[in-house]
């Protein structure tokens, strides 16, 4: 059915426009922020403090659910007892499965803790609450913020490797750019040749690693860590094993580079309060 | 009321985007609840609304994803217009209608991504055909379930319907 052209609005589409031209702007600024670093804008910051109670409830709804799901599972095996025996089997496996737990966690943590005893730098422990890859921009949401002393260009690890560096905080919550988001760079070096070169993202479960001069003794199963180069990320830290390291077209190696983290599987974080360049000596030109 | 009704759309949206990434981090891959919500609230025909609720529902997404900010809010604006824009001149009512509005929706939010981030970012977007097949049929199919469910359940018409809005 249609309606009469007279009666439909013509400033909505003015606006439309002015709208699009904002966020235009608004994005360009953004593209432009993303390479140099530097905190995102405020009025991101500003959207993601308002909103960060949803991702949190639901992550305590998880939780929560987990929780209740193991006591029925508990409560269950106790049902076909008799009741003394119930009562003692279902404290027993309770105790069993809460130890089997802590022994999981504990492991785990411990191997966490040795690694973060590497670091001479401040270190703090965060747990993942969102993880974001399914696009070309990569990127988890971790519960430590502002008030823990986390500060942008803070990098984060996991006991296996390097997972990638702070972009933004709010009070109580860290955005966290990975490594294979296609806007991220590592210095990075060969650890059987020392060769240095800069591993990129590029947006998929891989990395490269580029500027190896076709030359160099690059061969797959070479372990890549951080070069200590870039002013962000201490050396040392693993970034991955070479898969494939073929001649390229050009003077270079086409190199590619499995994560040493696995990204499908982040729980637990060290943030590592790494030494700020300042902005003065960064943007120094004499 | 019915921005109080958006909110809740747009919080439910936050929440299954929040929820899907703890047990399948590529969910969003596959379907955009974002672009439901909009499409939803724009084939009530109110442009004006339309507009603000895609600037308002692509912020949320922005804030959350690492993408440059902006980037959800622009492409979802475009396509709330243009299906505000549509529904302000024909009376699309129905679930193919909505079907064709949100594959529509689909396609356009995916296209006005790949062409900004080819601008600004100047990056190609790898598989980029096959990715926007998947999230159409996938958005689709999820957002006419939602919608059968909103029409059976609470008899619901897509916000605004009854009350086009003609001027500002």
């Amino acid at each position: 059915m249609a309606v009469p052209t007279d009666v439909i609005p013509r400033r909505p589409t003015l606006l439309f426009i002015v709208v699009l031209s904002l966020l235009f702007v608004l994005m360009s600024f953004s593209s432009q922020t993303r390479y140099i670093g530097e905190t995102r804008t405020m009025f991101e910051r500003t959207v993601m403090t308002i909103f960060s109670p949803v991702p949190k409830f639901v992550n305590w709804i998880g939780r929560t659910a987990q929780d209740m799901h193991h006591g029925y599972v508990d409560m269950r095996g106790a049902v076909n007892e008799n009741v003394q025996l119930k009562r003692k089997v279902a404290t027993l496996t309770g105790e069993n499965l809460r130890l089997r737990q802590s022994d999981g966690d504990v492991r785990r943590l411990r191997g966490l803790l040795s690694y973060a005893e590497r670091f001479e730098m401040e270190t703090s422990m965060a747990q993942t609450i969102m993880l974001d890859t399914s696009g070309r921009f990569k990127s988890i949401i971790i519960d430590r913020g502002s008030t823990d002393g986390v500060e942008v260009n803070d990098v984060v690890a996991n006991a296996n490797g390097l997972v990638g560096r702070v972009v933004l905080t709010t009070r109580d919550l860290s955005k966290v750019q990975l490594i294979t988001d296609s806007n991220c760079s590592v210095g990075a070096l060969v650890e059987r040749t020392r060769r240095q070169g800069i591993v990129r993202g590029e947006g998929g479960a891989a990395v490269e690693l580029y500027d190896i001069p076709a030359l160099a003794d690059v061969q797959p199963g070479d372990r890549v860590l951080t070069a200590g180069i870039d002013g962000i990320y201490p050396r040392g830290i693993p970034i991955g094993t070479v898969v494939t390291a073929e001649p390229g077209q050009s003077l270079f190696k086409e190199i590619v580079v499995r994560p040493a983290a696995d990204f499908r599987s982040i729980e637990e974080v060290i943030v590592i309060h790494t030494r700020k360049i300042p902005p003065g000596v960064v943007r120094y030109a004499p | 009321m019915r921005w109080l009704r958006f909110s809740i759309g747009l919080l439910i949206a936050l929440t299954l985007h929040s929820l899907l990434d703890s047990f399948y981090p590529n969910a969003l891959a596959f379907f955009n609840p974002y672009v439901i919500l909009v499409a939803y609230y724009s084939m009530g025909g109110n442009i004006l609304g339309a507009i603000v609720a895609g600037v308002l529902a692509g912020f949320v997404q922005d804030a959350f994803s690492n993408a440059m900010f902006g980037l959800h809010a622009f492409s979802l604006t475009v396509c709330a217009y243009v299906i505000a824009y549509i529904n302000a001149r024909l009376m699309l009512r129905g679930t193919l209608a909505f079907g064709a509005c949100l594959g529509g929706a689909v396609i356009v939010n995916e296209i006005v991504i790949y062409v900004l981030v080819n601008i600004l970012v100047r990056q190609r977007v790898e598989m980029f055909e096959q990715a926007l097949l998947i999230k159409t049929v996938f958005t689709l199919l999820f957002g006419m379930l939602v919608y059968q469910l909103l029409v059976l359940f609470l008899r619901e018409e897509p916000i605004d319907a009854t009350r086009r809005q003609t001027t500002w």
